[in-house]
């Protein structure tokens, strides 16, 4: 209805709606209605992408450039996160902690899933390596992960790279298993059976039939592989095995700072609140995914 | 009544009621109990094999020692009764007091000392001194034996009453015969205070009993010297990781005595009016920062003059004790402040940091940007302070950094290797010694330079050994001083290495407790609990 | 069942093989000396190595890792290095603190995340499911020992209701010694309450749209019965899944819980161990470890059977 119409035909104006027209959204808003608790957490998630991408502009100063003189200050106009033990700026330290912390919790996400895939994979489509991988597997589980990744750290020096690897080889374990469970359940359906006596070739069913089917609970799990992975790094820099103090991370600006809660308490504050909403953000999307992908999954945690 | 008690009462009722016959026995009255967080976790109990403070500063309770030294840094007799020492300075005669006695009621005879000494001095680097001229370490009888030397020895108290790890502790003959190089599992000692083996929890807690037949010397107690009267029943060691919790711990009377509260802890510590803070140790620390000398970029002395140049002992000591300035002072010199050693003398570099003065002289030195294998232990709080203050400074003069960060352990291991720092070894790494080690030439092993045999970083240079020689010879305290500052300047012109700076720490207790002093080490003698 | 039993235990040596083997190997190729740090800065090179002889460090791998098998064959787990204690004393002081914390975590875990799960479930979809399960989601975000300062700070500094710190052996009163633990156990509750909370409520929501759930409810049965007596018996399965598998997460806060609180427990034994690369005492309590971790498995495997008639061995 343009104005020009009304003009032309002097009729009443039209009358509001009383009830608003129902349509169905699309785009992003429909997406967030139907899935809130994604929605949350995607968004909480893509504003620390956005810090950590472009955390030097975000009046950011140097986040290692010491100032012994400026240390332990205040949130202030200058510092205002305050400033740590060394007089760094713990703003700068928790927005460029955001860059290794993000990345630490997707690599370690991706680099367990593509290792958990490879070995359950194997594990569940060869039989007679079945038992020993296992074996195998159920050995590191028994190792409590942090414990395993603390051990690892003590290998080799301390660096993001480093902790990325400790991490994924402790959870790494869980997905294997997980993948070998999906395997074993899918070789028994009929149509898997039925490619195999067709003469499909091994790589091809995998690749068709039995790769589709994993991706659902692999994903949601890599969402909590990633999320917990944050922890972790957190963890390792609390006992001093986690990465070298000279590269922020929100687990080694808590660490830093750990001594002094009882006396300079946002040292710990603000970097515990970045690390505990993303990774509230990233189970946010773990449980959207697990739900919008398969409800079944929802009793499978 | 508190609150707390109030929630006891009540636990009691709703709790205790259920667990009947588990509630505890009332606790024996009368046992007096300090409760003490040492510095570090009693990780072994052998104070020859292991020389970490925190061993010695457990053995001091269980073992006495021949002498002891007073806050004026003097040996005094403690179990001998005299000594003499022959006109041609080549034997001594020591005889040792009436009565001494070892945990199990054996009396302490002299060869349980030469056993003792026999076994410290293959540790220690005065023993070995003395070994290289010993003719005879023998028992004459019970309570007299004597050594002989081949070349007189003027620092022979002082050797056996050093306060530096290793102490020559006195312990019974069949446990002194234990090889140097493996621990002791028998802790039967001659001290004041007895090793509660079965109380042992390594990580956790360490437990002392007093010793009631110790037999104390009546003059008054002057830190290792006179009188070592226990005054309470127990010593309990509580070890804790987090400093955090054990000033929490404090603040709540849950441990008594702390022996190095965190200096930003203090302030909070300070407020409560059942908590007294006082500087724990006058001869403090000095912060080294050590460089490979066999290898570049360090074994160019220019590069290490551009570095020595560079680095600001303020920032250093800032990182380390925090904004207190009463904790810290310049310190230009390799000898603790507080000793009649210190000098300035040749510390011109280090009074004031110069980037420019750094940046030509690494210009001239042909530094082309290899990478400087820095090596720093996280798990340390001190070294690892030091370890981001050099980084940054390195950074600053246009060094490129490899900053290896790493536990104490593998530090402990690597600085060992004289491997170029790309194959394994190093470039840099950062340590602190005692300021009674540093005190003189005796524990200060980091100014040596013989080459391959010095300490860490291996310094080379002839003058300087020679030097540090000739203060074994000296015979007056003013021909030390002359002596002192040749070592000075030499290890500051050749830069051996570079000290960071003095610091102090403090102590805190709760006013419960009575007769805490000052000292290297935590002394439990003459302290009362209320 | 007894047949079961064995092949399981059976099952379990090749697994503590493989533990072991691997911690010994990584342990091999770990730098660190711990001669190193025993002997100290006035040791010369000559007397760090005749310490690493006496420790028995300059032998080759395979002859260590040979005669440390044939000792736990034996029984015997070695010596520290550092104490020249016994393994097995070492861990045996470390056991207690350690399993009160486990359980009584678990027991507060189960206590408070089961009612959560149930009654989230019964009222799936409203804005109390949402609050409770936001709750749980925040209960994995936050790191353990935040959590542990704040209640440090808040009910022992603050309030002086419960001690900061230490373990209090339960031989000494039942109260002496879940007053040291209430702390630490809610610190590193907090994980576990969010998640039996979540699988509770995940499972309950299976159960309840079960027929003989409706049926129950058609009978005219009060709300409570439904949902504690019929449909939670059910869902019990997977909840003890989910302890068993926590009990080796369990270990692994109680690492840092440890640390906070100082708590003389297995965890940080270990890390003690490890930064010193106490290498018998590192092997020993990873050996541990995994076979509480099995034996604790299997523990929950024969649960089923008594928890659903319907799973036979």
């Amino acid at each position: 209805m343009s104005e020009s119409a009304d003009a032309r035909y002097a009729a009443a104006p039209a009358l509001p709606d009383i009830l608003p027209p129902v349509r169905v959204r699309t785009g992003a808003l429909g997406f967030a209605m139907r899935h809130p608790t994604m929605a949350i957490g995607l968004a909480i998630l893509a504003v620390m992408a956005f810090v950590a991408l472009f955390a030097p502009w975000l009046g950011t100063v140097d986040p290692t450039a010491l100032a012994p003189a400026k240390r332990t200050r205040a949130p202030s106009a200058e510092f205002w996160f305050g400033s740590d033990a060394f007089g760094r700026d713990i703003y700068s330290r928790v927005l460029y902690g955001a860059r290794v912390s993000l990345l630490v919790g997707f690599a370690v996400a991706a680099i367990a899933s593509a290792i958990g895939l490879a070995i359950g994979l194997v594990a569940g489509y060869v039989r007679w390596l079945d038992g020993v991988i296992m074996r195998v597997m159920d050995g590191l589980m028994s190792i409590p992960p942090i414990l395993l990744a603390v051990a690892l750290m003590a290998l080799t020096r301390a660096s993001v790279s480093n902790v990325v690897m400790a991490i994924s080889i402790a959870e790494a374990p869980r997905v294997a298993r997980l993948v070998r469970g999906v395997v074993l359940t899918l070789r028994e359906q009929p149509y898997v059976e039925a490619a195999i006596t067709t003469g499909t070739t091994t790589p091809r069913v995998i690749l068709r039939h039995i790769l589709p089917n994993t991706v659902a609970p692999l994903t949601v799990q890599a969402t909590y592989i990633c999320g917990s992975a944050m922890i972790v790094e957190s963890i390792l820099s609390f006992i001093g095995a986690g990465t070298p103090p000279i590269i922020p991370s929100w687990g080694n600006i808590m660490a830093d700072g750990r001594a002094l809660w009882q006396v300079k308490p946002y040292i710990i504050f603000f970097p515990a609140i970045f690390l505990s909403l993303t990774v509230l953000a990233v189970n946010l999307v773990g449980d959207g995914l697990r739900d919008a992908l398969d409800p079944r999954m929802v009793k499978r945690l | 009544m508190d609150r707390r008690s109030v929630l006891k009462g009540l636990g009691a009722v709703g709790v205790g009621a259920a667990a009947g016959p588990l509630a505890a026995p009332a606790i024996a009255q009368g046992v007096k109990t300090i409760k003490f967080v040492p510095q570090a976790n009693l990780a072994n109990f052998d104070p020859i094999w292991g020389t970490q403070y925190v061993v010695r500063n457990a053995s001091q309770l269980v073992w006495d020692m021949l002498y002891g030294m007073n806050a004026k840094l003097e040996p005094q007799r403690q179990m001998v009764e005299s000594e003499q020492v022959s006109s041609d300075g080549l034997t001594w005669t020591f005889k040792l007091r009436e009565g001494l006695k070892f945990h199990d009621g054996e009396p302490v005879r002299a060869k349980d000392c030469v056993a003792s000494i026999e076994r410290w001095s293959q540790r220690d680097g005065m023993g070995l001194m003395l070994r290289a001229i010993q003719k005879e370490l023998t028992a004459v009888d019970d309570r007299t034996f004597k050594w002989v030397l081949s070349k007189p020895y003027p620092k022979m108290l002082m050797a056996l009453g050093k306060i530096g790890t290793p102490i020559c502790f006195i312990m019974p003959e069949r446990i002194a015969k234990t090889d140097p190089f493996k621990q002791i599992d028998d802790y039967v000692g001659s001290g004041p205070m007895k090793f509660v083996k079965g109380d042992w929890k390594p990580g956790a807690t360490a437990a002392f009993e007093r010793n009631k037949d110790y037999v104390s010397r009546s003059e008054a107690s002057d830190w290792f010297a006179g009188a070592k009267n226990m005054l309470v029943d127990r010593v309990e060691w509580v070890i804790m990781p987090d400093p955090a919790t054990a000033s929490a711990a404090l603040q709540n009377g849950e441990v008594d005595w702390w022996e190095n509260p965190i200096p930003d802890l203090v302030p909070v510590l300070k407020r409560n009016r059942n908590i007294k803070i006082d500087i724990a140790d006058p001869l403090g620390n000095i912060g080294s920062f050590r460089l490979n000398h066999m290898h570049p970029p360090f074994d160019n002395i220019k590069v290490r003059q551009a570095v020595q140049a560079a680095i600001s002992q303020e920032d250093y000591m800032r990182a380390i004790v925090g904004s207190e300035d009463a904790l810290w002072k310049p310190c230009p010199c390799v000898f603790t402040p507080t000793s009649y050693m210190y000098t300035e003398v040749g510390g011109e570099a280090l009074k004031k940091p110069d980037l420019e003065k750094a940046k030509r002289l690494l210009k001239e030195s042909g530094y082309a940007g290899q990478p400087v294998v820095c090596v720093v232990a996280q798990d340390q709080p001190i070294t690892k302070a030091m370890g981001e203050i050099t980084a940054d400074v390195l950074k600053k003069i246009g060094m490129t950094v490899d900053f290896v960060a790493t536990d104490w352990g593998t530090v402990g291991q690597r600085r060992a290797s004289k491997s170029p720092p790309g194959q394994g070894g190093w470039g840099m790494f950062h340590t602190w010694h005692a300021g009674v080690d540093t005190a003189t030439p005796v524990g200060n092993i980091g100014i040596r330079a013989n080459g391959d045999k010095a300490w860490f970083g291996w310094p080379q240079n002839d003058q300087i050994e020679a030097d540090i020689a000739s203060w074994y010879e000296a015979k007056t305290i003013e021909e030390e001083k002359k002596i002192a500052e040749k070592i000075n300047r030499g290890s500051m012109e050749h830069v051996s290495y570079i000290p960071t700076g003095f610091f102090l720490g403090y102590q805190g207790w709760r006013t419960s407790l009575e007769g805490v002093r000052s000292g290297p080490l935590p002394w439990f003698w003459g302290v009362k609990k209320a | 069942m007894s047949g079961y039993i064995f092949r399981r235990v059976l099952a379990m040596i090749p697994v503590m093989a493989i533990v072991a083997l691997f911690v010994f190997s990584l342990l091999y190729i770990a730098p660190g000396d711990p001669a190193a740090v025993i002997a100290g800065d006035q040791a010369s090179p000559q007397d760090v190595e005749r310490i690493r002889q006496s420790l028995g460090l300059d032998r080759p791998f395979l002859v260590r890792f040979a005669e440390w098998t044939g000792q736990v064959l034996t029984g015997n787990l070695g010596t520290s290095m550092f104490t020249g204690l016994p393994v097995t004393e070492l861990i045996r002081q470390r056991l207690e603190p350690t399993f009160s914390l486990m359980f009584v975590t678990l027991i507060l875990a189960i206590a408070v995340g089961v009612p959560i799960g149930v009654v989230a479930a019964w009222r799936v979809g409203s804005w109390l499911d949402r609050a409770l399960m936001a709750l749980g989601v925040i209960g994995f975000s936050v790191p353990v020992f935040v959590v542990g300062y704040l209640l440090a700070y808040v009910f022992a500094l603050e309030l002086d209701w419960l001690p900061v710190q230490g373990y209090t052996p339960i031989a000494k009163g039942l109260w002496p010694w879940l007053e040291n633990l209430i702390l630490p156990s809610i610190a590193l509750g907090f994980v576990y309450i969010a998640l039996i909370a979540r699988i509770t409520r995940a499972t309950m929501l299976e159960v309840l749209s079960q027929d003989y759930i409706r049926t129950a409810r058609a009978k005219g049965l009060a709300e409570r019965p439904v949902l504690f007596l019929h449909a939670l018996k059910n869902a019990a399965v997977p909840i003890v899944t989910v302890i068993g598998i926590g009990v080796a997460l369990l270990i692994g806060g109680a690492v840092v819980t440890e640390s906070v609180f100082a708590i003389p427990g297995l965890g940080r034994l270990t890390i003690d161990a490890i930064v010193r690369r106490d290498y018998p005492v590192i092997q020993g309590v990873v050996l541990m470890f995994s076979f509480v971790y099995v034996l604790v498995n299997l523990a929950v495997d024969l649960l089923y059977t008594l928890l659903d008639p319907r799973i036979r061995y």
